[in-house]
């Protein structure tokens, strides 16, 4: 990683997605720096993944500009997605290709040349060193997560974009990921991460901005928006320990109403 | 800003043909099906080859319009179907290739099926069958293989374009198969009365079956053949045309 850690690596600038005459999403700008994780927290249908699939260049937006490692997504599609690692929500490789048949993939989709060697390092460190031969579909979640993980770093990519990676984690499996994450911050990657979990953000995001109806309607560090919403009477209201957490904060600002 | 490195699209393109033959060979239960049941119709039909309407051409290129039928209508639709729904299309489009080279190395390698039913037939053909054809014969039979195999590919594209839902494409597509088939088959060979025949020799199936019949005897090409083969890359253009028109790359 050739950039210092106050780098601005993916900055995203007014703008708007709509669904006809629905606007998913209204006006958002935010930027990640290296070495940071950044939450994208939002309840459903909030415009969180409309906003990750512009990033990610699976959508064309309205309007606003998108830049990844200074690259325009929309002028430099590849370059920008070069320097870009993604972990979507769903499994989302070939069930039939084996680990080791899905790194070689992406390796060689990213040009990045892969020795047995390495292949051998990157199992290890993954913790899958005798499951290269497993086909993607026969592992567990966690193990699906790890390899997926992987997969988004193959490329050492500058930013990297993870959708609610622990959802149907176990505790030790999150921990787990956590750590990675951490340890992806302390290499100088920028991690831009969509969670429901208010424990998930509070424990790894440096920042995090809550995104509702389409609009950005916080944006800061975990502890000040605590600070900043902890006498706000929809905070107060909603809160069930005597003590203002994040996701007080959270549903005091979004509401209480279920979204589908 | 870094300096980025773009993988060549060849690079690309051999990563990508690496994964999706490896993927066909693991379905081989779907390759030994649409290999097998064009083999086993032209060792079936073998009393037809010296019969003066029909004839070896007539049965080998019904053999491998079946074939081309199963690639474009069974193999292809669903394989793009399974693949959009899971997002597994959709994890390849954040990785810095295009579009394009993503469905290139799919019909790469239903080309690649194309050849091995047309060879397959051939060989058949040959030792099962003995018919033999000239060097001009099979040259030819295997470029209208990969026309015929262009309308069912693209066929099959278009009701992946049409249809979202895996489920839906698949029955959709096994419904287009079996009634080609049945239609192509028996109309053709006059069992629905002499209208139908005419209209099932410019439907795809006959079509398809009509230009390859007629390329492995390049001899007799006739302008009637000659029309037959615009119609034919007319709807192969068709097809492909409504399929690329209508593909979502996600099936949200």
């Amino acid at each position: 990683m050739e950039h210092s850690s106050n780098t601005v690596v993916l900055q995203v600038t007014g703008l708007h997605v709509n669904y006809g005459s629905f606007h998913a999403v209204d006006n958002v700008s935010f930027d990640v720096r290296a070495g940071e994780i950044f939450g994208l927290l939002g309840p459903n249908g909030a415009g969180k993944t409309s906003t990750l699939s512009a990033i990610e260049g699976l959508l064309q937006p309205q309007s606003g500009t998108i830049t990844v490692a200074g690259y325009n997504v929309k002028e430099k599609p590849l370059h920008a997605r070069a320097n870009l690692g993604v972990q979507l929500q769903a499994t989302n490789f070939q069930p039939e290709l084996t680990v080791a048949e899905i790194l070689q993939l992406y390796a060689g989709i990213h040009g990045v040349p892969l020795t047995k060697e390495k292949l051998q390092d990157i199992l290890i460190n993954i913790k899958l060193e005798d499951a290269a031969k497993k086909r993607f579909g026969q592992l567990s979640g966690g193990q699906q997560q790890r390899v997926s993980l992987i997969i988004a770093m193959i490329h050492n990519p500058q930013l990297v974009l993870l959708d609610e990676p622990t959802t149907g984690l176990d505790p030790q499996s999150r921990r787990q990921l956590w750590e990675r994450m951490e340890g992806m911050r302390a290499g100088n990657h920028a991690l831009l991460l969509t969670t429901h979990s208010m424990e998930e953000a509070e424990a790894v995001c440096d920042r995090i901005a809550i995104i509702d109806h389409g609009r950005i309607i916080a944006i800061d560090t975990p502890q000040v928006l605590i600070d900043k919403h902890r006498d706000d009477p929809e905070v107060v209201l909603v809160s069930r320990k005597g003590k203002i957490t994040l996701e007080d904060v959270f549903i005091g600002l979004t509401g209480r109403a279920v979204r589908s | 800003m870094t300096t980025t490195i773009i993988p060549s699209n060849k690079a690309v393109l051999s990563s990508l043909l690496r994964a999706d033959f490896i993927t066909q060979w693991r379905n081989r239960r779907s390759v030994i099906l649409i290999l097998l049941i064009p083999v086993v119709i032209t060792l079936a039909w073998k009393s037809m080859i010296n019969n003066p309407i029909f004839g070896g051409p007539f049965v080998l290129a019904n053999g491998i319009t079946i074939g081309l039928n199963a690639i474009g209508l069974m193999g292809y639709s669903n394989a793009v179907a399974r693949d959009r729904d899971k997002g597994i299309f959709q994890r390849l489009r954040v990785a810095p290739l295009t579009a394009w080279s993503i469905m290139a190395s799919r019909l790469i390698v239903q080309l690649a099926m194309v050849m091995a039913v047309t060879l397959g037939v051939f060989i058949v053909g040959h030792y099962g069958d003995g018919v033999t054809l000239n060097p001009a014969g099979y040259a030819t039979s295997f470029a209208m293989a990969f026309i015929g195999g262009a309308v069912y590919l693209g066929l099959g594209q278009a009701i992946v374009g049409f249809i979202k839902n895996a489920e839906t494409v698949n029955a959709v597509s096994r419904l287009v198969y079996f009634v080609f088939i049945m239609v192509g088959m028996f109309a053709g060979l006059g069992a629905m009365g002499d209208k139908m025949k005419e209209i099932a020799k410019w439907s795809p199936y006959g079509a398809v079956q009509h230009i390859l019949a007629a390329g492995m005897r390049p001899e007799i090409w006739n302008h009637q053949t000659t029309m037959i083969l615009l119609v034919t890359v007319g709807y192969a253009i068709v097809f492909s045309a409504l399929g690329i028109k209508w593909f979502r790359w996600s099936s949200k």
